[in-house]
Order: C-alpha cells, then structure tokens, then sequence
C-alpha cells in the first residue's frame, strides 16, 4: 500500500518534470560530464573543429574532442552507423539516408564558402570564371588555358597557352557536393541535367583530369600541376595563397563578379536566412543576392539524435551548443582563422532547437 | 594403458591437422559466400553488362528511389566495371614484364656468376625488399619516383614515338607521373623479390652434371641457361611468376596513391587509371552515402569480380605447369 502511493507520487513527479535533458541553462551551453567524443568527416571544416576541440577542452576539461579530416562521406556514414559521435558535412543529408534514418539530423554550425583555385604562371590578379565556363571546361570542352571564352570575359589578362588540367575528389566529399551543385545551378542544362550533384559524381573524360584526396591534396595537387584548376574550401585559402595558387572572381545569379570575402559570404548566406527550414536543409548556392559570393554553406553536424548512452548525449550537446554560442565557437577569434561566417541569430535559434534533441 | 593413451594421441593428432587444413577453405568459402551475398542485388539489377559497360554512376542520391526487379537504387545509377577491370590487368601485365627479366637475371646472378660473399648480403637486400609496407613504397611512387619519371624519363619517350597504330600508345601527353606506366613500373618493383627468391632457390636445385656438360661440350653461358637451366625449372618460374601476379592483382595501397584514381581506361601509358582494389578503396565511403545500399552492393560484386580473376590466373597457370612438365627439356626431366 505505501509503496503504491510512493510509486505513484514518484512516477508523477518524473512526468512533471517534462522531457529528459531538454532544458538550456542561461549561459547557453550545458555543462558536460566526463567524456571523449570523436568528430571526423569534412577536411572543410576540420581545422575549425581542431581550434574549436582546443578551445572547448580549455574551458571543460573533462571533455576531450578527437578530430579527423576523412571527408564528407565518411562523417555522414560514421554517424550514421555509431562509429563517430559527431559528423561533419558540408552536404546536408540526402532523403534516401533521412529516410533510412530518421534519428538524424545536420544541425548548422558556421557558414563557410569555396574557393576555385589555378595554378596560371603569369596571372597575379582574380581571374574572373562563371559556372557555365567551369562547366564546360570540367567536361573538356575547354581545354586551354587562352581559350576564347576565357579571353572574353578577362579583358586586358595575358593567358598562357598551357592545357588545361582538371582536378576533383577523389573520396566522397561535401566540396564535390558544393562545386557540382554550383555547376548544376549555373548550366541547369548541361550540367544538370547530365551529371548534376552529388559527393561523389561520374566526372567526364577531362583531357589530363586528376583526382586527389581532401583538401589538403587539392592545394597540394594544384601546387605540382602547372595548368590546374580545382576547388578548395575556403578555410584553405592561406594555403593556396602560400603554395603560389590564385583563386577566381565567380559570377553570381545577378552576373556580377565577387571574391570571397567576409561581406560577400555574409550577403548571400543572409538572402537565405529567412527561407532556411527547421530541419537546416538548404542549398545557399547560386542565390538572389546581387553583392553575394555564389558558394556559400552551411557547415553541418551530423549527430544521431537518439543515443544510447545520457552522459554522452549531453557531453555531445554541450559541445555543439558550446560551437554555435556566439561568444564562444561562432566567435571571431575561431571563425577568422578559417575565413568562416557567424551564423545569424535566427539560425543559432535553429541549432539549438535541433541540440536539444539530442538524448 | 600406454597404448590407449598413444592411439588417443594419434587420433587427437590427426584430427588436428583434418580442421588445420579445412579451416583455411573453410575462411576462404566464408569470405567468398559472405561477398557473393551482398553483391546479389547488385548483380539482379546491374547484371552482365557489369562487365562490359563502361561508366560508375552513382544516380542522383538527393533525388528519388526508384527499384528494379524489386531491388532499391538512386534513380540514373549504372554500373560498368569494363575500365576498371582493364585498368587491372593492364597494370598487372606491366608489372610481370618488367618483373620477369629483372628476377631471373637477378637469380641467375645471384646463383651462377657472382662470388658468395656478395651474392648472400645481395640475395638478402632483395628478399628485405619484399618486407616493406606497400603504402611506403606508394609514397615513394607518389612522391619522388613519379615526378621523376615524369620529368627526366617521359619525356624522352614521348617525344620520339613516331605516329603509328601501336606507338601512338606511348606519345605525348606524359601529365605529372601519376599514371599506368608509374603503377606498372613500381608494382614491378614490388613483385620482384617474389619472382626473384622463388627463382633463386630453383636455380639451386638445379644438378650440377648436366650443366658442367653443356659446358664441356662446348656450350657458352647463354646456351647452358637457355637450353639447360631454364627448361629445368620453367614450371617453377611459372608458379612463382604467378604468385607475383596474384599480388600486383590485388595491390591496392600503392596503385590508390600512385594510379590518380580516374575512372577510365588510361588514352595513353602515361595517364592516370584505376585498377579494381584501388576503386573499391576510393569509393567505399562515397559508396556508403547511398541510403539505399546499392552503391556499396556494387562495390562488392566488384570485389567478386577480383576474386574471379585472381582464382582464373590461378587455374591457367595450373594448366600450363601441368603443360610444360609432361614436355621434357632436351636434357632430363624440365618438370
């Protein structure tokens, strides 16, 4: 009798309480247990992960945040299948996998950007390119360097006459996913209807065309190939300025021509705010904005939402809510360092409705 | 009792070795059974023109599901392994024949002409050769032998190859290094220690009499190799040459940093290609990104595909040695 009336009172009192773990304490992030959580996925966001990995395990130190740069691809899958705690992804999830999957989710943390890196001699100033033209010249269509349609909308260049050498991924990743999805928006009926985006794609038979693996072997592949072109995150740029690359002036939906910079990436990240859907899945590619840069995104967290262990869970939550805080790893000391944009505030709203799932 | 306790012996023994050599074929039957399985639906659907159809497309994973034969898969995706397979044998018949010359000139050396007190430390430095991890000596490729190759070597060949049907093969454009001749020239490399320690212990084997024969009879060196020593241990080399096919077959480390991962077939010698387990290794996490599955099915029919043909090169050369031992060489038994 007395303990039906304690087991009453008691299961009443859990049913009060609301949802596990769902609540925000006023600094914006939750403090975490003891923990070792692994990240690994995008090279795009890698080394923002390794400063964020620094600087959370200063402020926890009972938190440590292994890191690895293994691709897209890898961090959608090692998410998926439990392998990682945290993937990284410059691609939203695909329907199929959502569908397959319906615990997980791609929270944004941050808005990066790509770059389109050449190896030209001779060039020094921003060689003006359109997604058109990349289109064609990544089918090898254009395969030289002072072709034409080249010549024609870089008036007052002097271009080499050296082939063209293509370079993509060669692994399955969220910068494929970007350029592909640019080239898809820009020349809807070449591109698109053909080959159109994915991680991974059937490149075309390119004359001389190579594939390299991350990031990392982009800027290195294009530093040893004189004639190269490729697609780089953004949070390579110093590299591809240090190892003597250039990188290109892209035509927007508007038909002007912008570099990545601070302003632009913020002007076409914000044309997409208000359009941007709880669940984080949109494509910032190719917008209305008439000053924005054209390859802008947002950079995901694939995270499984329903885990199997608490602690980790809010070791997990604490972390992201930690990354998207303004203060803290959407601050500029970390962002600058990797040329990435804050997020707005509505979407850090978003974010965090989407951390609180996680239990 | 003693003898209880012996037969209980003799019978434990020889149980032991029944399991010791069953479980081998067992592991290899598993392996095999295990990757035919998860290959099935992607043979139902992409079915024989795997093997003659030449293009690797995923489909559009962000678009929608579509099924044949009740099988799911990203609307547009097909599968031809056609490059990829001639990708392998051609880097596999490049690496034999520059391997092949290399090892028997090497044992012939090791055996016959040079003095003992060089031909032990040499005859080690080679079988050490054999010791050393695949991925540094793709590292190496990638990093130093490819781009000099590509600057010093390539050039010279390119640019003297007249334009003729087969010769057009070898004519400009050479690229960075990275590319079918490199794999060829550095799974050669890998596959010499193979070819070359097997070799050597045959030539050993060899009876002194009917090569000191050939000598008195007035033979020269050559002729003694040629007519003596080699017929005697061609099945041999056979088999040896074999094993290091096996291995440059199903190189994968190597030919993935040294190939350039390109899924076609190399337009000329100097291009980059891919070979059947460089692919697999490439594209296994792309594959994965494909919710339905199907990707990942395709790269195991492809793994399937490469146990095939490793099985296929195993059975042929069988057939040949069988061949060549019933065809005495004209001096003794050439088994």
């Amino acid at each position: 009798m007395v303990a039906a009336i304690v087991g009453i009172a008691l299961s009443s009192a859990v049913i009060a309480a609301g949802p596990a773990g769902a609540k925000l304490p006023k600094s914006g992030v939750e403090t975490p247990p003891s923990a070792t959580l692994i990240e690994t996925g995008s090279t795009l966001l890698y080394p923002l992960w390794n400063l964020w990995a620094g600087g959370f395990g200063d402020k926890y130190s009972q938190v440590t945040i292994q890191t690895a740069g293994t691709g897209s691809g890898t961090g959608i899958t090692d998410a998926t299948n439990g392998t990682a705690d945290i993937g990284a992804s410059d691609a939203y999830l695909s329907p199929a996998v959502v569908s397959a999957n319906p615990s997980l989710e791609n929270i944004p943390l941050a808005i990066s950007a790509q770059l389109v890196a050449y190896n030209v001699p001779g060039v020094v100033a921003h060689l003006k390119l359109t997604g058109k033209l990349l289109s064609q010249i990544y089918q090898g269509k254009v395969t030289k360097w002072n072709d034409a349609s080249i010549a024609a909308i870089n008036p007052g260049l002097t271009l080499p006459g050296i082939p063209i050498v293509t370079l993509h991924r060669s692994d399955s990743s969220g910068d494929t996913f970007l350029f592909t999805t640019f080239l898809s928006k820009a020349d809807p009926t070449g591109w698109g209807a053909t080959i159109a985006f994915n991680t991974t794609v059937p490149w075309p038979n390119a004359p001389g065309a190579l594939g390299e693996a991350g990031n990392s072997g982009m800027v290195s592949g294009c530093k040893a190939t004189p004639g190269c072109v490729a697609y780089v995150g953004v949070s390579y740029q110093t590299q591809v300025l240090q190892a003597g690359l250039g990188y290109a002036q892209l035509a927007n939906a508007k038909g002007h021509y912008e570099v990545p910079s601070a302003a632009t990436i913020t002007a076409e990240a914000a044309s997409f705010t208000k359009k941007t859907p709880a669940s984080g899945t949109i494509s910032l590619i190719f917008g209305p904005a008439a000053a924005g840069y054209p390859i802008v995104n947002y950079e995901y967290a694939i995270v499984n939402t329903k885990q199997s262990d608490a602690s980790k869970a809010k070791a997990i939550r604490s972390a992201l809510e930690w990354a998207v805080n303004k203060n803290d790893g959407n601050a500029s000391s970390y962002l600058a360092q990797v040329n990435f944009q804050p997020l707005p505030a509505s979407i850090v709203t978003a974010s965090l409705k989407q951390i609180l799932k996680i239990t | 009792m003693a003898d209880a306790a012996r037969a209980n012996e003799e019978h434990a023994w020889r149980w032991s070795a029944r399991v010791a050599v069953l479980l081998p074929l067992a592991a290899l039957a598993f392996a095999v059974t295990v990757l035919a399985v998860k290959a099935w639906p992607a043979i139902e659907v992409n079915g024989w023109g795997f093997l003659t159809g030449s293009q690797w497309n995923y489909g559009s994973s962000y678009g929608a599901t579509v099924y044949t034969h009740g099988v799911a898969h990203p609307m547009g995706s097909a599968y031809g392994a056609w490059d990829i397979i001639a990708g392998t044998l051609q880097s596999s018949v490049i690496a034999v024949i520059v391997a092949l010359p290399i090892s028997v000139g090497a044992a012939f050396a090791l055996t016959e002409r040079l003095p003992a007190w060089i031909s032990r430390p040499l005859g080690f430095a080679i079988e050490i050769l054999a010791g050393i991890p695949s991925v540094v000596i793709g590292l190496w490729g990638l990093l130093t032998f490819g781009p000099f190759l590509a600057k010093h070597v390539y050039p010279i060949v390119a640019d003297h190859m007249p334009d003729v049907p087969v010769l057009r093969y070898f004519r400009n454009p050479v690229g960075s290094g990275e590319g079918l001749l490199t794999a060829g020239l550095v799974l050669g490399l890998m596959i010499v220690p193979i070819i070359a320690s097997t070799t050597t212990d045959l030539f050993r084997q060899v009876p002194r009499l009917p090569k000191e024969g050939g000598e008195a009879l007035g033979m020269t060196d050559w002729e003694v190799a040629s007519k003596v020593t080699l017929p005697w241990v061609r099945a041999g080399i056979i088999g040896a040459t074999v094993l290091g096919l096996g291995r440059a077959l199903g190189e994968t480390i190597a030919v993935a940093l040294i190939g350039g991962s390109i899924l076609h077939i190399a337009p000329n010698i100097f291009q980059p290609f891919t070979t059947i387990a460089a692919t697999i290794l490439s594209q296994l996490d792309g594959a994965q990104t494909d919710g339905t599955g199907f990707a990942v099915a395709t790269l195991a029919e492809l793994g399937l595909v490469l146990a095939v043909i490793s099985v296929g090169v195993n059975l042929a050369a069988r057939v040949i040695i069988n061949r060549s031992s019933r065809l005495g060489g004209p001096v003794g038994r050439g088994a």
